[in-house]
């Protein structure tokens, strides 16, 4: 084999390397986290270390600490089912009742300690007409 | 009235681009010229009624007229005139009709500038321009139409303005700095397409479509600058890139445009690779749909997403067509596109290319792995998978490192091939300077990172490199003009190509110290009463004053905060705000509460502040702080690799 031959030989070797590693991402915690909806993680009897959840934001059900204002309870809900979530830190600016939310975190107890907390983004605004008038 | 023009002007549009295809049918039947010619008109005709419909709505816009829903939606009395020409491109109808607007706009200069050199792309090219507005002018028409009138018993007494988050100039610019670029890659697909359709994949096609990539990789390099800008200055997270699917979706064309800028170079020397030319510069189109698929569809969560209309099948079928032509044509045209020229050495400039390209390739599909696996997962296996920053940090750092070490070792390669000694002789200073101060790192470093390391030696390696590039080339000015800064500007403009593409790539070096600076990233959440202070990162932070006032179109909650150094010197004073807009509405939840931050920026760093919440009962606010060091790095290699883009554009003038 030529230096040429052998060069792409080990590029190839590589990129197949490369490909079969990012087939396998979802074995690596690190790289992926699973989304789970409400109904598992009811009936999930074990602990989980890093979840991933959407849902949205039970009304009333947000509890914020009198002494810290950081720290916070509330429920995110799926249909008929949720699930009580802690967070403490600076909550995004949407975080209010019924907001679509995504939190990540562990699982233990019934309880989700959220490390991470996102509304989703209303950088688009795609809502009804706020200002008209019925003729 | 105007509107009705507007609404008339798409559907002539849809008119004449049908036309457009009924002559090129004619044409293709009976071999006559005159047909074509027509069909260059409709093309032509059609792009200027999508001019002024796009008029059109700019001008309803600017009136508020509010009978119309986009108008509505997007601006009210209140939005500053020069938000409301930037609601053109704020929602999905709006925005479609100003991607026809700019690709019309590229069609008319490439109909007149580029295929009237190149006769013989034009019947290709119109065909593939005629299918691709088709799909556009369809929907425009039919599914997200902008001139489409609010329901018949509703009067709109005040639209509803623009999200103030996009209230912002650079925000403003952003997306249609970005769309330029983007839809310029049509044009670069066409070209493609068309030249190896018909066979003429020559030497000018490949200086004619790199002219043309050069315009488009500049835009879209702006756009992408330009959105983590914004999005460092307005969103408050304290960072200028998430990974965000949307932003993936408009890095990946980037990479496939950069690595198509660099082997079309190969192709205007040495003849070669014409085959993986088509390959890049047709997949940069696709995956400039793709992106828009995954923007518009909603198939992916994306903070960015709009999802009012679904427009996912329809930009499905159309990236499906597309990939099926494409795939089609390059197999029947795979033996035209064979080159009998091989890379004699892998130690060679073509070489060097070949592995950036390479590299780049790989980033870009591990990007788009990433992107498109939780969609691929769930469809898999019904598991859905969310697929995080720390997949494409921990995947793209190594990648991107090499991509910096190739950038500084490409110009040390000759062409064909590098002889030992040469190789000895030009890297010997890259490579000592690059040792040297990375064991200068490593010795005085209080806090070790071995990426932080490699990528300090890599900056060190290519900023050498290039460097010594230019004075070599200087030296040789120099010999004719004792005057050193002619001798520099003649220099610069003897080889406006490569000298641009340097300053590129120096831009690129200063983009990596400024991801440097993120390994060294600290924050603190607080909260302090006026008066309170605390003491974080070596700085003291003192809450003076929270005061509120009610402004014209929120309610505000202004802070006071000295920043005083460990010398006991006030550094600055910082004003974070926390504002609610649309306060006046008895409903909370249309309400939007939003942060106003502050930044303190320096060349060395940026401290960042937040004012997240404010208890009124306590008189409490609530505060993040963050160290980001070396962030303007960033802001100034991307106007450097815009300028450099720029200048290797511009076509030389004085030769040697």
């Amino acid at each position: 084999m030529n230096k040429v031959s052998t060069s792409i030989f080990l590029i190839f070797i590589v990129i197949v390397g490369w490909i079969v590693y990012l087939t396998n991402i979802k074995q690596d915690d690190s790289l992926t986290m699973k989304y789970y909806s409400v109904q598992e993680l009811i009936n999930k009897k074990s602990d989980i270390s890093n979840i991933k959840l959407g849902g949205n934001i039970k009304p009333n059900s947000i509890e914020i600490s009198e002494d810290d204002q950081l720290e916070a309870f509330f429920y995110v809900y799926q249909n008929q089912d949720s699930v009580k979530v802690y967070y403490y830190g600076i909550r995004p600016d949407l975080f209010t009742d019924d907001a679509e939310v995504v939190v990540s975190g562990s699982y233990s107890n019934n309880l989700i300690t959220a490390k991470e907390l996102q509304t989703k983004c209303a950088s688009r605004y795609e809502g009804d007409l706020k200002n008209v008038e019925k003729i | 009235m105007i509107s009705q023009i507007g609404s008339i002007a798409i559907s002539l549009a849809g008119g004449l681009i049908f036309s457009s295809f009924i002559f090129l049918c004619l044409y293709k039947l009976r071999n006559d010229k005159t047909y074509l010619d027509i069909s260059e008109r409709s093309i032509l005709s059609t792009c200027y009624c999508i001019f002024l419909a796009f008029f059109c709505l700019l001008n309803e816009l600017l009136i508020s007229n509010f009978n119309l829903q986009y108008v509505a939606q997007y601006t009210s009395y209140e939005t500053p005139t020069f938000y409301k020409v930037t609601a053109l491109w704020a929602g999905q109808a709006g925005s479609l009709l100003f991607w026809s607007f700019i690709t019309s706009l590229f069609t008319v200069i490439y109909i007149f500038e580029t295929l009237k050199k190149m006769e013989n792309l034009k019947f290709n090219s119109y065909l593939i321009l005629t299918f691709i507005f088709s799909f556009f002018i369809i929907l425009s028409s039919f599914i997200a139409n902008p001139f489409e009138p609010v329901s018949s018993d509703i009067v709109v007494q005040n639209g509803n303005g623009l999200n103030p988050l996009l209230q912002n100039f650079f925000m403003a610019i952003h997306p249609p700095i970005l769309y330029v670029g983007f839809t310029g890659c049509t044009i670069i697909f066409v070209m493609a397409m068309a030249a190896s359709i018909s066979k003429n994949v020559s030497f000018d096609w490949v200086r004619s479509i790199r002219r043309w990539s050069l315009i488009v990789w500049t835009f879209l390099s702006a756009g992408i600058i330009l959105g983590g800008y914004w999005a460092y200055n307005e969103l408050g997270w304290g960072g200028y890139w998430a990974w965000d699917p949307v932003e993936n979706s408009s890095l990946m064309p980037w990479l496939t445009l950069t690595a198509f800028i660099h082997s079309s170079m190969i192709q205007e020397k040495r003849g070669m690779l014409k085959k993986w030319n088509i390959l890049l510069a047709t997949s940069t189109y696709l995956l400039v749909v793709l992106g828009t698929f995954i923007t518009r569809s909603g198939v992916i969560s994306s903070v960015h997403s709009f999802t009012a209309e679904n427009l996912g099948p329809l930009f499905f079928t159309f990236l499906s067509v597309l990939i099926l032509y494409t795939v089609f044509w390059f197999l029947r045209r795979k033996t035209y596109l064979e080159t009998d020229d091989k890379i004699d050495s892998f130690t060679s400039r073509e070489g060097g290319f070949l592995y950036n390209n390479l590299i780049l390739i790989l980033m870009c599909f591990t990007i788009m792995w990433g992107t498109l696996f939780p969609i691929l997962s769930e469809a898999w296996d019904g598991e859905k998978i969310y697929v995080g920053q720390s997949y494409f940090n921990q995947l793209n750092v190594p990648i991107g490192l090499v991509l910096l070490f190739l950038m500084g070792i490409g110009p040390l390669l000759s062409w064909k091939s590098t002889s030992y000694k040469v190789l000895r002789k030009n890297f010997l200073i890259p490579m000592s300077t690059s040792f040297l101060v990375g064991s200068l790192y490593f010795i005085f470093s209080v806090k070790y990172n071995f990426y932080v390391l490699v990528a300090i030696m890599g900056v060190s390696f290519t900023l050498s490199s290039i460097l010594g590039e230019y004075y070599k080339s200087l030296k040789k000015f120099r010999k004719r003009n004792s005057n050193i800064i002619i001798a520099t500007y003649k220099m610069f403009m003897s080889n406006r190509h490569q000298n641009g593409g340097y300053l590129v790539h120096i831009g690129i070096v200063l983009l990596f110290i400024g991801f440097i600076g993120r390994a060294f990233e600290s924050e603190k959440e607080f909260s302090l009463s006026p008066g309170e202070q605390i003491y974080f990162n070596n700085y003291i932070f003192k809450l003076n004053s929270i005061k509120s006032e009610a402004r014209d179109n929120h309610y505000a909650f202004m802070s006071d905060i000295d920043v005083i150094d460990d010398k006991n010197k006030l550094l600055t004073n910082l004003k974070p705000e926390k504002r609610i807009y649309f306060y006046w509405n008895s409903d909370p939840e249309k309400r939007q509460p939003h942060s106003e931050l502050d930044i303190y920026s320096t060349i060395q760093k940026d401290v960042y502040s937040i004012f997240s919440a404010y208890d009124a009962e306590k008189n409490l606010g609530y505060f993040k702080i963050m160290i980001n060091p070396l962030v303007n790095w960033v802001w100034i290699g991307g106007i450097l690799m815009v300028v450099g883009s720029l200048f290797a554009f511009w076509p030389n003038r004085i030769r040697r």
